[in-house]
């Protein structure tokens, strides 16, 4: 007898349709499986067999072939278990083959019969042209996301089996909470006597411009980076539709609900392999800590401590936007739009411009400041020193502006840039940057001095007048023209990153 | 300059090209060589017993070892006769000669008087440029490398006003205030004809620049003053080459102004070495938050002199500055005692009476100002465009100039 059961693999972000033929006819007992699985794959037989017998279910003594068409994609992972074993039982008459059609399944299998999650379900329900999915009970939020689908659950195969026959029911689906909840943030209120750090924190929400911040350990770096998170408007129905389908091809927790509507902030340590950063790693094509921080902010803390190649690898991203993972057995493409907040030290000591003593020689700063490209540096609008605030301002009982008004402002000014065309004030280019970025008199005098006494370069000039677009529309301006006052801040903070890194010459 | 006598050159030249030789030899500092020269006078002869294994009986190689060496005698010895065999006296003559590197020692008229009854006088120096600037009254000015806008401000322009009077600045010629103090000894020359030119002391061969950073400083002073080092060509950076090169500034200077150093530094070595000999020492009072003023309030406090400007640096020289040979009168209207410019805007009066003369970060002129964080900016970017202040990294320094 012969059975075709729909179901789907990952291959990166994207689910691919897999039917699984499984054919039961005479000969000695035996149980193959081709159509290329990997390890994982292969491993089903034992996983499926096992399941099935301990799910109080007939196993057939005959010899059984499944095949997993197309037969020439690799295939990875675990979630052709539960397939499988309907196909091995529709085969051998147990669940009547009517019964199976137009209901597609995803799920791996314990050897009590058991059903368990696997990662990527929102992408693999997506590529199911199926009306009817039946997932594993914890991952069917996550299967209800794309809203396209009826999505059943069952705890067991025995469960399912019965269901299927009509002699049991499906479990109940969760309801998705009305409310979309968003987690609690850390408030910007609670940095004080730091104007620069926090003005500089709320450009690069409102303008999505990349953030370097340059300061000795304790001046607040981190905490600067997790307040910026929370200033960022939530996603919109696409992007947190595709930040969701990375979240799950990654096996990430995804929130109640199921859809990620919060920008994520991801903090990959220095340590991070390649794979690990940019995607790759398994047969499947994980993606990485850049993809998964897609929507969100990507902050890389000591960013000189991170390895050569691994920085060299986010250029692509930052300048397209996805990244191209390719390997021996294909390529895949994650998505990768984040704003990258990175945070390093001045030099070893991490006290060099500050106003303890720096034990480093000029040596050693060069050869710290060394670590990190040109290129690299030069994609970042704002960089700014980060000092350890006076105490007196910690313990004062001034109160700073918290998160939900900087918020509020920063949403205004991103409805006004989609007005431009554009996402963000970083885009801002070419034409469009002379037409909404026009520098006033006395603000194209203060460029010219500094392009004259080296301050600025002619390159920087650009990025200038974008952080200083941001700038004035944070203050309301709404005008083409740039104020000096905006020109002269965003010159500050964009400083110079060998002064920054107390390199002088 | 040539200081060989006709008549005795070719005995000099045997010996100069010998003490070059031995100035190569790995470990033989100023204080071994000088006490083994004493039991051996003869440079040629010394060079012979230490790079040719003579038999050990020799009353000379007795004598030689019988040295205070302050070592392992056995393996110098053996390192000399090792090194010995790579270096050849006569080719290292030639090689100075041709590049215009000259070798004075105790008892040439060139060698400079100020070092003849030194402590710790150098066996032999290695000059480019005119040696006899040395002669004029001095003034080493020092300071650490990593100054402060406040300390390369005052460098540059009291060293500008002492050679304007006719004192010549002797310094290190390394980053920070040494660079500075010399920068300003070259602008006063183009601006005082006759002015003495500045001498440079290095720590390593005249040809290795270092740091590279200095690289034209080392050939302006070189060509308008002098260049001294006791490293024969070649020779490079030396951990221990630098606290012997502050003693001969100390050794050249009639008084020592330490400008900017922090707790520990180059400066305060040779503030010590300037005491040693009996000479004096000023400092320049700092912030007592600043770093990099540290050194030199700790100076204060230890009984160096105050120097709160130029006059307090020529009264402590020991003509009395007043009969320096360009007299005082111009220190009256140099620029550096002329009042401050103010400016009449007020919103920039305002600004820079926030900044004071300490350096501060643009957080805490606007917490002083309470002006918005854009206006603070343009303001001080107006007041930077004016030369008024100065930035250096993310702090920001009122300036005189």
């Amino acid at each position: 007898m012969l059975a075709s059961i729909s179901s789907a693999v990952l291959r990166g972000v994207d689910g691919i349709r897999v039917t699984v033929e499984v054919h039961v006819a005479g000969g000695l007992p035996s149980f193959t499986v081709v159509g290329l699985p990997d390890a994982s794959c292969r491993e089903a037989r034992d996983r499926v067999r096992a399941a099935v017998v301990s799910s109080g279910l007939p196993w057939p003594q005959q010899r059984i072939t499944v095949n997993l068409a197309p037969s020439g994609l690799p295939k990875a992972g675990a979630g052709l278990d539960l397939p499988m074993a309907i196909g091995v039982l529709v085969a051998s008459g147990v669940v009547p083959s009517e019964r199976a059609v137009g209901i597609a399944f995803v799920g791996e299998l314990g050897l009590d019969g058991s059903l368990r999650r696997i990662a990527g379900l929102v992408p693999l329900v997506e590529a199911l042209p199926e009306p009817i999915v039946v997932v594993p009970p914890d991952g069917q939020a996550e299967a209800m996301v794309l809203g396209r689908h009826e999505v059943r659950a069952a705890a067991t195969l025995a469960a399912v089996v019965a269901a299927l026959r009509g002699l049991g029911p499906w479990e109940t689906a969760a309801r998705a909470p009305a409310v979309p909840h968003r987690e609690p943030v850390a408030d910007l209120a609670d940095v004080r006597g730091q104007p620069m750090a926090r003005r500089a924190v709320e450009v690069a929400a409102a303008g999505g411009h990349h953030l370097l911040m340059v300061g000795p350990p304790g001046a607040g770096k981190t905490m600067l980076a997790q307040r910026l998170v929370g200033l960022l408007p939530p996603l919109d129905a696409d992007a947190a539709l595709q930040a969701t389908k990375v979240h799950s091809a990654a096996g990430e927790t995804l929130p109640e609900g199921g859809l990620l509507r919060s920008p994520p902030l991801r903090a990959p340590h220095h340590n991070a392999s390649m794979a690990a950063l940019v995607g790759g790693g398994s047969a499947w094509l994980r993606p990485g800590e850049i993809s998964l921080a897609t929507g969100g902010v990507l902050f890389l803390d000591e960013l000189a401590e991170f390895s050569p190649a691994v920085l060299d690898a986010l250029r692509q991203p930052l300048e397209e936007g996805r990244i191209r993972v390719a390997r021996a057995h294909g390529a895949v493409q994650f998505p990768a739009r984040f704003l990258l907040v990175a945070a390093t030290n001045p030099c070893p000591c991490g006290n060099a411009g500050g106003d303890r003593y720096c034990r480093c020689s000029a040596a050693a700063r060069r050869r710290y400041r060394r670590r990190l490209s040109a290129p690299l540096l030069d994609r970042f609008d704002l960089r700014i020193a980060v000092h350890r605030p006076d105490p007196d301002r910690l313990t004062g009982a001034a109160c700073e502006e918290g998160t939900e008004a900087v918020a509020a402002r920063v949403a205004e000014v991103r409805a006004v840039t989609r007005r431009r065309g554009v996402s963000a004030n970083r885009e801002l280019s070419g034409g469009l940057l002379d037409r909404h970025a026009v520098p006033s008199r006395s603000g194209r005098q203060l460029l010219t001095d500094a392009l004259r006494r080296q301050r600025v370069t002619a390159r920087g000039v650009d990025r200038i007048r974008r952080v200083a677009r941001t700038l004035a529309d944070l203050d309301g301006a709404r005008g083409c023209e740039l104020a000096e006052e905006h020109i002269a801040l965003a010159m500050h903070l964009r400083a110079d990153t060998d002064q920054l890194l107390g390199v002088d010459e | 300059m040539n200081v060989i006598a006709p008549a005795e050159g070719a005995g000099r030249d045997v010996e100069r090209a010998h003490l070059i030789a031995l100035l190569y030899l790995p470990g033989l500092g100023p204080l071994r060589l000088r006490n083994l020269l004493a039991a051996c006078p003869d440079a040629a002869e010394l060079w012979w017993a230490l790079t040719t294994p003579a038999p050990s009986g020799s009353p000379l190689a007795r004598r030689l070892r019988a040295v205070e060496l302050r070592g392992r005698v056995d393996q110098l010895f053996a390192a000399w006769a090792e090194a010995g065999r790579t270096v050849d006296p006569k080719a290292a003559l030639r090689r100075h000669r041709s590049a215009g590197v000259e070798l004075v020692m105790p008892g040439d008229p060139a060698f400079p008087d100020r070092l003849h009854d030194d402590e710790d006088p150098p066996t032999a120096l290695f000059a480019r440029g005119d040696l006899s600037v040395a002669a004029a009254p001095t003034v080493a000015i020092v300071g650490t490398r990593r100054a402060t806008p406040y300390g390369l401000g005052i460098a540059r322009r009291w060293a500008m006003a002492l050679v304007e009077v006719g004192v010549a600045v002797v310094s290190g010629l390394a980053r920070g205030i040494d660079a500075a103090a010399h920068d300003g000894a070259l602008a006063a020359m183009d601006a005082v004809g006759g002015a003495p030119g500045p001498v440079g002391v290095v720590g390593t061969g005249l040809d290795v620049v270092y740091p590279r950073s200095s690289a034209r400083l080392w050939s302006e002073v070189g060509r308008r003053g002098v260049l001294i080092s006791e490293a024969p060509l070649g020779v490079g950076a030396q951990r221990w080459r630098f606290p012997a090169r502050n003693r001969i500034i100390a050794g050249l200077a009639d008084a020592v102004l330490v400008v900017e150093s922090h707790e520990r530094g180059g400066a305060l070595s040779t503030a010590d070495e300037a005491l040693g000999r009996q000479r004096p020492v000023l400092a320049v009072p700092g912030s007592v938050h600043a770093s990099s003023s540290a050194g030199t309030n700790h100076l204060l406090r230890d009984g160096a002199l105050v120097a709160t400007c130029v006059q307090d640096v020529l009264l402590a020289l020991p003509t009395g500055g007043g009969r320096s040979p360009l007299g005082t009168a111009r220190t009256q209207g140099s620029a550096v005692e002329a009042a401050p410019r103010r400016p009449a805007d007020p919103e920039e009066a305002a600004l820079l009476l926030a900044l004071g003369w300490e350096p501060a970060l643009v957080d805490r002129l606007v917490e002083r100002t309470d002006w918005s964080l854009g206006a603070t900016c343009r303001v001080l970017e107006r007041l930077v465009a004016r030369g008024l202040v100065v930035q250096q990294g993310a702090w920001f320094t009122q300036v005189r100039e």
